[in-house]
C-alpha cells in the first residue's frame, strides 16, 4: 500500500516541482520581499527635500510649524526608547540617543524666507519658473503658506496637492497655537501645557510572575510574555497560507487527471483512497518545501540583518524559544494535520467535478470565501485570543485548525482542548468520506458539478 | 483447478431509467482470446469496467481469477481503457516504467523491460521525449506498451484499435497474437468485425446491454445459415419458378436497380443446384453470387436492425478516423 503511495506521491511532487510555475512561487516571495524592502528604503530615501514658506508678519506662525516638526521627532524617538526598554536590549553607546537637531536636518521639509510677499508675486516660484535658495540648493518653492487678509485662515498655496503632509503638521500647530495663546492670555507660560505633558503618568505594564516578587523589575512585561501569542498567530497564518496556497495546486492537479482521462488506468493499479493520499502528501510536501525554503531565506535574512543591526538577535530568542514550547507544537502539528486534510480532500473533491481550468474559476469564488472566514477569525483572535466569541469560533471545525493553535497562549481548559480536537477529528474524517464520494463520482463516472447533489441522495449519476 | 481469469454471472448495472448492462453472464477461460463486440452504448465499457471493479454493479457476481477484485489479483491484469490518457508532460520512458512500478515491478526491472519495450516497437529515440510531444498514434503505443509492460497474466483491451491507422491496427493485431503467444489471455472490445474475425477463439456480440451471442466464429457463420444472390430481369417470378424444385426465393428490398432474390440453400443443397434449377426453369439470369456470410450479418440477423445501423454507423465513423 505505502509503496503504491510513495509512487503517486513522488510522481506528483516531481511533477509540480519541475514545473516552471513552482519555481516562480518560490522566488517570487524573497523577491517582492527584497524588492518591497528596497522600495520602502527608496521611498524614505528618495523623497525630495522641499522648501516652504510663511508669509507673514513676524515668525509666529513660522515657529509654531516648526515646532512641530521638532515635538514630532520626539514623540517617534519616545516611542522607539520605550520599545527597545521593552525588548531589554542594550545598544552601544553613541546609539542610546539622538539629537533632535539631527533628526531635523533629515527631514524632508525646509522653511525659507519667503522672496515675495504674497501669492502673486510667489506664482513663478510655485510653478518652478523660478528657483529658491535653501539648504539643499536651488529649488522651485513647493508650498507657501499665507495670513489671510483678516487674518482668520492661514492659505496652504501649494502646485502639489497630492502631498498633504505640510498642511497636516500646520494645522495640528495652528491647533497648539491657539491652546498656547489662550494659556498666556489667563497668565501662564507658554510651556505650560507641554510640562503638563511631561508631568502625565506613565502607565507600565507588569504581570504576575510565580517566582518573581510583584515589586521586582523583572514583572514587567516584556517581548518574551508576548511571543507565544506571536509565534501562535504566525503558526496559524502559516497554516492558513498553506491551506490557500493548495488551493489552485489540487484543482489544477485533479482537472488535469480528468481531462487526461487516466483514472481508469490508475485504478487498476491502486486504491481510490491511497491514490488521494499520495496526491495530498505531494501537495502537502510541495507547499512545505516552498515555505522551508522561505523559512531558510527569512533565517539567512535574519541573520544577516542581526550582524548589522545589534539586538536583533534579542528579539528572535524569546519567539524561537515560544516556538520550541511542545505544548505549541504538538497541537500545532494536529492542526496542521487535520487542517490540511480536512481543506485538501474538499478543493480535490471539488476539482475532480470540473473538466476545464474556467469551470474550476467558477468555484474560486465560493472557496475564497470560505477561506477568508477563518482569515477573519484568525485576526480576532490574534487581538484577544481568550475573548468568549473566540472560544465559541473554536468549536466551529472550519475554524479549530487555526483557533486552537492562536489560544494556546492563554491556557485554556484541557477538555475543551481535547473536545475541539476530537470535533476536528471527526468532521475531517466525515469530510474525507463525502470527499471520496464527490472525487470517485467526478474523476471515475465523470460526474459535473451540477450532480452533486445527486451524489449523496438515492439517484445514480450518468455517465 | 486454476480458476477462470474473468467470469461474470447475471451482472446488471443501471444508470437512472437506462439499462446499460442487462443480466450479463460469461467467463473468460485461461489461454483464450475473446473479442467483445457490439456498437458504441452497447455496454461493452461499462461491462469492462465493472469486471475490473472501477464500477460497482447494480446485481450480479463478478470473479477475476477466482475472487473479487482486489490490488493483488489486478496487478495481474493488463488494462487499456476506452479513453485514452496518459500525463501529458511526462516521458514516453518515465511513463511506462511508472505503470509498470504501480503493477509491482521493482525500478530495475521497471527499467529494463520499458527500454526493451520502446526498442522493439520503434520508439527507442523517442523515450525521453514528453508525450505530449508526441503523435496521436506514438502516444496511443506509448499507453499500449504501459499494459503490457509488467507482462500481465491477463489483457483487458477496450476498443484498442480505434484512432490507430491500418499499419498500426494491424502492428496492434501482431502484438496481441504474441502476447497471447506469450501466454497471455486477452479480452478485446471492438465494433469493427474484421479484428474479431481475424483475432479471436470466441465472440460475445452485445446490443443494448444484453448479451445477443456467445461463441465461435464458425457458430456464429452457422447460426446465419447459408445462401445465393441472383438478379434476374424484369418481370421474372423466381420463387414461382424455383418452389417447385424446392428451393425458397425471397425478393429483397427494391435498390433502384434489377430485382433481387436470395435463396436459402436447404440442407444438403449446394449454390450449384441452385444455378442449375434457376436455369431449367427458364429465369434470365443477370447475375449469380454465392452468398460469403460474416461476422457482421451475424450481428444484424442477431440484434434489431437500430443496433445494426449503429454498428454500421461506428465502423464507418471508425474508417473515417482511420
Amino acid at each position: 500500500m505505502w509503496h503504491s503511495i510513495f509512487l503517486v506521491f513522488q510522481r506528483d511532487y516531481f511533477g509540480y516541482v519541475k514545473a516552471w510555475g513552482f519555481w516562480l512561487s518560490l522566488m517570487a516571495v524573497p523577491f517582492f520581499m527584497i524588492i518591497g524592502a528596497s522600495m520602502a528604503v527608496l521611498a524614505a530615501e528618495t523623497t525630495p527635500e522641499r522648501y516652504y514658506t510663511v508669509v507673514e508678519e513676524g515668525s509666529v506662525y513660522a515657529d509654531a510649524i516648526e515646532g512641530e516638526f521638532v515635538r514630532a521627532f520626539q514623540r517617534e524617538q519616545e516611542y522607539a526608547e520605550e520599545m527597545i526598554g521593552n525588548l531589554e536590549i542594550e545598544l552601544p553607546q553613541g546609539q542610546a540617543s539622538q539629537n533632535a537637531g539631527a533628526i531635523i536636518d533629515d527631514r524632508k521639509f525646509h522653511l525659507i524666507t519667503s522672496p515675495e510677499q504674497s501669492i502673486e508675486g510667489l506664482r513663478p516660484y510655485l510653478t518652478g519658473e523660478k528657483l529658491v535658495d535653501g539648504p539643499v540648493g536651488a529649488k522651485p518653492l513647493f508650498a507657501a503658506f499665507i495670513l489671510s487678509a483678516d487674518g482668520q485662515a492661514l492659505e496652504y498655496w501649494s502646485n502639489d496637492v497630492n502631498v498633504d503632509t505640510l498642511r497636516y503638521y500646520a494645522e495640528t500647530a495652528m491647533v497648539r497655537l491657539a491652546r498656547t495663546q489662550g494659556l498666556e492670555a489667563e497668565g501662564l507660560t507658554g510651556d505650560f501645557l507641554n510640562a503638563l505633558d511631561d508631568g502625565a503618568l506613565s502607565v507600565k505594564a507588569k504581570r504576575l510572575r510565580n517566582d518573581v516578587a510583584a515589586s521586582d523589575a523583572a514583572s514587567d512585561v516584556t517581548l518574551a510574555d508576548k511571543a507565544p501569542t506571536y509565534v501562535a498567530g504566525a503558526l496559524s497564518y502559516f497554516l492558513w497560507l498553506m491551506v490557500f496556497s493548495i488551493i489552485q495546486y489540487l484543482l489544477m492537479g485533479t482537472i488535469e487527471e480528468r481531462s487526461n482521462k487516466i483514472f481508469d488506468t490508475l485504478l487498476t493499479s491502486i486504491k481510490l483512497p491511497e491514490l488521494l493520499t499520495g496526491k495530498l502528501l505531494a501537495v502537502f510536501a510541495v507547499t512545505s518545501t516552498m515555505m522551508v525554503c522561505w523559512g531558510l531565506f527569512a533565517i539567512v535574512g535574519g541573520g544577516v540583518i542581526s550582524a548589522q543591526m545589534p539586538g536583533v538577535s534579542d528579539v528572535l530568542t524569546p519567539l524561537l524559544s515560544a516556538l520550541a514550547d511542545p505544548k505549541l507544537l504538538i497541537i500545532g502539528l494536529l492542526s496542521f494535520v487535520l487542517g490540511y486534510l480536512m481543506y485538501g480532500v474538499m478543493f480535490m473533491a471539488l476539482g475532480s467535478l470540473c473538466d476545464t481550468i474556467q469551470e474550476a474559476q467558477t468555484l474560486l469564488s465560493p472557496m475564497m470565501i470560505l477561506l477568508m472566514l477563518p482569515m477573519f477569525a484568525i485576526l480576532l483572535a490574534f487581538q484577544d485570543p481568550g475573548s468568549p466569541i473566540v472560544d465559541i469560533a473554536t468549536w466551529i471545525p472550519l475554524f479549530t485548525p487555526f483557533l486552537l493553535i492562536l489560544r494556546m497562549p492563554t491556557d485554556p481548559p484541557l477538555w475543551e482542548v481535547l473536545g475541539q480536537l476530537a470535533l476536528m477529528a471527526v468532521t475531517t474524517s466525515l469530510i474525507m468520506w463525502g470527499a471520496t464520494r464527490v472525487y470517485r463520482a467526478g474523476a471515475v463516472h465523470g460526474a459535473g458539478i451540477g450532480d452533486l447533489m445527486k451524489m449523496f441522495g438515492r439517484k445514480k449519476i450518468s455517465t | 483447478m486454476t480458476p477462470d481469469p474473468l467470469v461474470l454471472e447475471n451482472v446488471t448495472k443501471r444508470f437512472g431509467s437506462f439499462t446499460a448492462v442487462d443480466d450479463l453472464s460469461f467467463n473468460v477461460p485461461q489461454g483464450q482470446i475473446l473479442s467483445f463486440l457490439g456498437p458504441n452504448g452497447a455496454g461493452k465499457s461499462t461491462s469492462l469496467r465493472i469486471a475490473l471493479g472501477i464500477m460497482d454493479a447494480d446485481a450480479g457476481k463478478v470473479a477475476l481469477f477466482g475472487g473479487k477484485p482486489t490490488v493483488s489479483s489486478l496487478r495481474r491484469v493488463g488494462f487499456l481503457p476506452e479513453e485514452r490518457g496518459l500525463y501529458k508532460k511526462m516521458t514516453a520512458r518515465a511513463t511506462i516504467e511508472y505503470f509498470a512500478r504501480l503493477k509491482g515491478l521493482s525500478a530495475g526491472e521497471a527499467r529494463a523491460r520499458t527500454d526493451e519495450l520502446l526498442e522493439a516497437t520503434g520508439l527507442g529515440e523517442f523515450r525521453t521525449t514528453s508525450i505530449s510531444k508526441l503523435s496521436k498514434g506514438m502516444a496511443q503505443k506509448v499507453q499500449i506498451l504501459s499494459t503490457l509492460a509488467h507482462k500481465p497474466d491477463f489483457l483487458i483491451l477496450d476498443e484498442p484499435f480505434s484512432g490507430l491507422d491500418p499499419v498500426n491496427q494491424q502492428a496492434l493485431e501482431d502484438l496481441i497474437r504474441s502476447e497471447h503467444k506469450r501466454g497471455a489471455t486477452i479480452l478485446f472490445s471492438t465494433h469493427v468485425m474484421e479484428h474479431a474475425e481475424r483475432l479471436s477463439d470466441r465472440i460475445i456480440m452485445m446490443a443494448r446491454g444484453r448479451k445477443v451471442f456467445d461463441g465461435t466464429l464458425e457458430e456464429g457463420l452457422s447460426a446465419l445459415g447459408k445462401g445465393v444472390r441472383l438478379s434476374v430481369e424484369d418481370g421474372f417470378d423466381l420463387q414461382a419458378a424455383l418452389a417447385p424444385k424446392g428451393f425458397d426465393a425471397e425478393q429483397l428490398p427494391e435498390d433502384g436497380l434489377r430485382p433481387e432474390w436470395r435463396v436459402a440453400l436447404p440442407a444438403g443443397k449446394g449454390p450449384q443446384d441452385v444455378l442449375r434449377a434457376a436455369i431449367e426453369a427458364g429465369a434470365p439470369i443477370v447475375s449469380f453470387l454465392p452468398e460469403e456470410a460474416r461476422l457482421r450479418d451475424v450481428f444484424v440477423a442477431l440484434s434489431s436492425e437500430a443496433d445494426a445501423e449503429a454498428l454500421r454507423r461506428d465502423e464507418l465513423e471508425t474508417q473515417h478516423v482511420a
